[in-house]
């Protein structure tokens, strides 16, 4: 009991904010946690001989090369053990070895995140800017004829299915018109950067390649056109209903009573009361990007996180595919926390005292 | 808001104009270069453990084996990095160097190179090539002769060492970098980023998830000479992304378009269509209990006689051919002719089999194309032929990694399947007899039919190419009337190049040798 006032004094001094921020982080490693028993569960669930793929029929067909196998990887463990190791590793940085590439899956993804990351990044910039922009003035102009065509045009952005429109851009832009360059991250005769971020346009501008950073960047072109078609779609859908629920707002008409107009009373007053169902959205849909790329990066032979998680799902790479998990569950969750902390810095009334 | 939307303007003006920078800087004159698009099955670029097409088309452009095939006949091995004699037992062979040859570093190649790499594949038991070795012993005869020996006769055994799996390495420089020949070996990862061969090209660099790239070996003295001086292997798993890339000059080879794509490209494109070493074939189970009705060889003999094969044959595209047994043309022994549909046979044996009209599930992997061949598709139209004869299939798809279990265990009672040689030797499709590993997937045991057991012991120990093919020939006639086995198709390969681009060559094991492509 005599402990008790010093607790409470202790708990006073402490920021709200910091104590938001400590609850969100262990939320986030509980959810962490369960995206780690999630993906291991579902990866040993899954029908199939993992050993037979990884040693291939001959090997396999060996008890003792089987046996020495399991042996050595600890797959004769109880699956609780197994599941404890792979934390254990984790903790440790150690996300197991690829039975597909033999190379630790962290060096894998290591790899493959930034190939993603890249596409999905200019592809948010671009969908945000371009569906800000339609949103609005879909909204401004609500009823008139530029109005139904950013509805049809996000319609149509939503309604494509990737995969055809990656094809017939391709087909159109780099064969019709050659404009594009083919498919890849980069020329087929222009070596990679040196490796610094895995991003190629960055990393050829550290090294002052200009020649890659260009090449780079057009083969980039096509891959984030097709993958924001479907997030200008949306994000333009909820910048207009957002953007009409402000414009009737007693703020707003006072703005514009007192005379404000144009990129001020657009940018600081109606997107900003606007910000927080896009935030949302747009969260959301760069957790999409990052972990819906498979398609996309099929047929611009991209070798990203899609890429990868396709090819270890398809030879039971088991490790590989409880690593591109984890991945995608972290990237949710970070993304997450940090609209979370945007709301705050947007809405002055979500914030903490 | 103006001043705001010139900085966007231009920001987007800039972007467009680096991005148009870039697409001018992606098409330039690559006279010397080439680059090949397939979908990437590469694990590693050691070759004495790889074990999958695209690392054996890497491996053969910068190994060389002790013998290889001229072209595309896989019939006759001829000489390699050496010549080789047999005694009359065929049990032992050997084999001399060629004299002056050298690996990439300038070294000669020695009978101690052949002893370490091929015991070294014999060593490393994980090793998925491994099963190459087995049954053989390598001892030196002198610096240039090596002999290798098994118990039994083995005509197979030349056909083995044109396996790239087998290549020759620079034994004192993969010694020095973890070389051994048991399972210590840890010569893996030095071998992932330098090559210790004596082939045409050396390795360059190499992402197993995007591409190869191969310069040169400047100190190569083989027979080959290359006309590309830079080769760039790319992994494009996408067909239609292949077929795009080679129409726009992006890539000069297309390795993995099916007969429609091939079908739909212009004059300017040169396409080599053969058929694989892969057959398509259906599996009757003989196992009672796996499959009570299809365990009954007259149901297997209905099926036989059923279907309408040239109507099956419309399902693949341009260089495949119905399957005459379960040796694929091009190899020892097999048939000229396959099955023809007769409905009268197919109805006799359907009432012998005691057949009920019970509906019967046919299972198959749906995400799984071999040569282009959907099985799914495929699945439908046997499932219509075979109702017009009277038997009720319903058919039961699932991914090809959770579909192979029960392929393997031989709990399938009637699926679609397909078969490739590791190897191009006939020995290769001795498995399909009773007994042995895809015979036993079919529940069809060493008792249940002891002649096909003798046949194939036949195929395996002659000891001279006549009696050898005699025996191939009877073997794949004894399936072909009462095996457990309905080989459909055998999908076509088709290679599709730029205009100026010959000497492509298919082969069941590495595809093509680069080394041989040549710029008219």
């Amino acid at each position: 009991m005599g402990n008790t006032p010093r607790a409470t004094r202790r708990y006073s001094t402490r920021s709200p904010l910091v104590g938001y921020l400590l609850r969100r982080l262990g939320t986030s490693v509980l959810l962490l946690f369960g995206v780690t028993v999630v993906t291991f569960a579902l990866a040993n669930l899954v029908p199939g001989d993992p050993i037979a793929a990884a040693l291939g029929e001959g090997a396999a067909s060996n008890p003792a090369t089987v046996e020495a196998y399991i042996q050595e990887r600890g797959l004769d463990q109880p699956l609780p053990v197994q599941y404890a190791n792979y934390i254990g590793g984790l903790l440790q940085g150690d996300m197991g070895i690829s039975l597909r590439t033999t190379q630790p899956v962290a060096e894998d993804l290591a790899k493959a995140v930034p190939a993603t990351v890249e596409i999905a990044l200019l592809a948010i910039i671009v969908s945000l800017g371009v569906g800000v922009a339609l949103g609005s003035l879909a909204a401004y102009r609500r009823g008139k004829i530029s109005d139904q065509l950013v509805r049809v045009f996000s319609l149509i952005g939503l309604s494509i299915p990737t995969f055809w429109m990656a094809l017939v851009s391709f087909n159109f832009f780099f064969l019709q018109l050659r404009i594009a360059p083919g498919a890849g991250r980069l020329s087929p005769i222009l070596p990679p950067p040196p490796t610094v971020t895995g991003f190629h346009t960055v990393d050829s501008l550290l090294a002052g390649q200009w020649v890659t950073f260009t090449d780079a960047l057009a083969h980039l072109m096509l891959p984030v056109f097709v993958l924001s078609l479907f997030t200008i779609g949306l994000l333009t859908r909820f910048v207009r209903t957002s953007v009409l629920e402000v414009l009737d707002a007693d703020y707003v008409r006072a703005g514009r009573a007192k005379g404000l107009s144009g990129s001020r009373l657009l940018f600081g007053y109606v997107l900003r009361g606007a910000s927080l169902p896009i935030l949302t959205i747009v969260g959301l849909a760069f957790g999409v990007l990052l972990s819906g790329t498979v398609l996309v990066e099929a047929v611009f032979a991209w070798p990203g996180l899609g890429s990868y998680a396709y090819n270890s799902a398809t030879s039971l790479d088991l490790p590989g595919v409880m690593g591109v998990g984890l991945v995608v569950g972290v990237v949710y969750l970070t993304i997450n926390f940090a609209v979370d902390l945007l709301y705050g810095v947007l809405d002055p009334r979500v914030r903490l005292a | 808001m103006r001043t705001q939307f010139r900085y966007v303007a231009a920001a987007f003006g800039l972007t467009a104009s680096l991005a148009l920078a870039g697409c001018a800087a992606a098409a330039p004159e690559v006279s010397d270069s080439i680059v090949i698009d397939t979908a990437f099955t590469l694990e590693t670029s050691d070759p004495g453990r790889n074990y999958v097409p695209t690392g054996y088309m890497v491996s053969k452009a910068l190994y060389e084996t002790l013998l290889d095939f001229a072209g595309s006949d896989e019939s006759t091995p001829v000489a390699g990095l050496a010549t080789f004699t047999q005694n009359d037992d065929a049990t032992v062979f050997t084999f001399t160097l060629e004299d002056g040859r050298v690996f990439s570093d300038g070294s000669a190649i020695t009978a101690d190179d052949v002893v370490f790499s091929l015991n070294r594949v014999a060593g490393m038991t994980e090793s998925k090539a491994n099963f190459l070795m087995g049954g053989i012993t390598v001892t030196k005869v002198d610096d240039m002769t090596v002999e290798l020996s098994t118990e039994t006769p083995s005509l197979k055994l030349p056909a083995l060492m044109t396996n790239p799996s087998l290549a020759i390495l620079n034994s004192n420089l993969v010694i020095e970098n973890g070389g051994t020949t048991d399972d210590s070996d840890a010569a893996e990862e030095f071998l992932n980023t330098t090559s210790a061969g004596s082939g045409p090209y050396v390795l360059d660099r190499i992402n197993f998830e995007s591409q190869v790239v191969l310069t040169e070996n400047e100190n190569y003295n083989g027979d080959e000479e290359i006309d590309f001086t830079r080769v760039v292997i790319r992994n494009v798993s996408e067909a239609a992304t292949q077929k795009i890339n080679l129409e726009g000059n992006d890539s000069q080879i297309a390795v993995d378009l099916s007969g429609d794509q091939v079908a739909g490209l212009s004059d300017s494109i040169n396409v080599f269509s053969t058929p694989s070493a892969q057959t398509i074939f259906l599996l009757i189970n003989q196992n009672s209990e796996v499959g009570s009705v299809t365990s009954n060889p007259d149901f297997a003999n209905a099926v036989r006689y059923a279907l309408d094969y040239p109507g099956l044959l419309e399902l693949a595209g341009a260089g495949s051919e119905q399957a005459t047994g379960v040796i694929p043309p091009s190899f020892l022994g097999a048939l000229a002719d396959g099955v023809e549909q007769d409905l009268d046979v197919a109805a006799a044996s359907l009432e012998a089999s005691g057949y009920d009209g019970e509906s019967i599930t046919l299972e198959y992997p749906n995400d799984y194309p071999v040569g282009g061949v959907s099985f799914t598709p495929l699945a439908e139209r046997i499932q219509s032929q075979l109702a017009d004869a009277g038997i009720t299939i319903e058919l039961a798809p699932a991914p090809f990694t959770t579909q192979i279990d029960s392929y393997v265990t031989g709990a399938e009672a009637f699926s679609i399947w397909f078969w490739g040689p590791d190897y191009a030797d006939s020995a290769n499709f001795l498995p399909f007899a009773a007994g042995q590993k895809v015979g036993l997937r079919a529940g069809w045991t060493a008792e249940q039919d002891t002649d096909v057991v003798n046949l194939a012991a036949a195929a395996e120990n002659s000891t001279n190419v006549e009696e050898r093919e005699t025996a191939f020939s009877n073997f794949a006639e004894a399936l072909q009337k009462r095996g457990p086995f309905v080989p459909l198709i055998v999908p076509g390969s088709n290679i599709a190049t730029a205009s100026y681009i010959h000497g492509v060559a298919y082969n069941s094991t590495w595809t093509m040798d680069i080394a041989e492509l040549q710029a008219k």
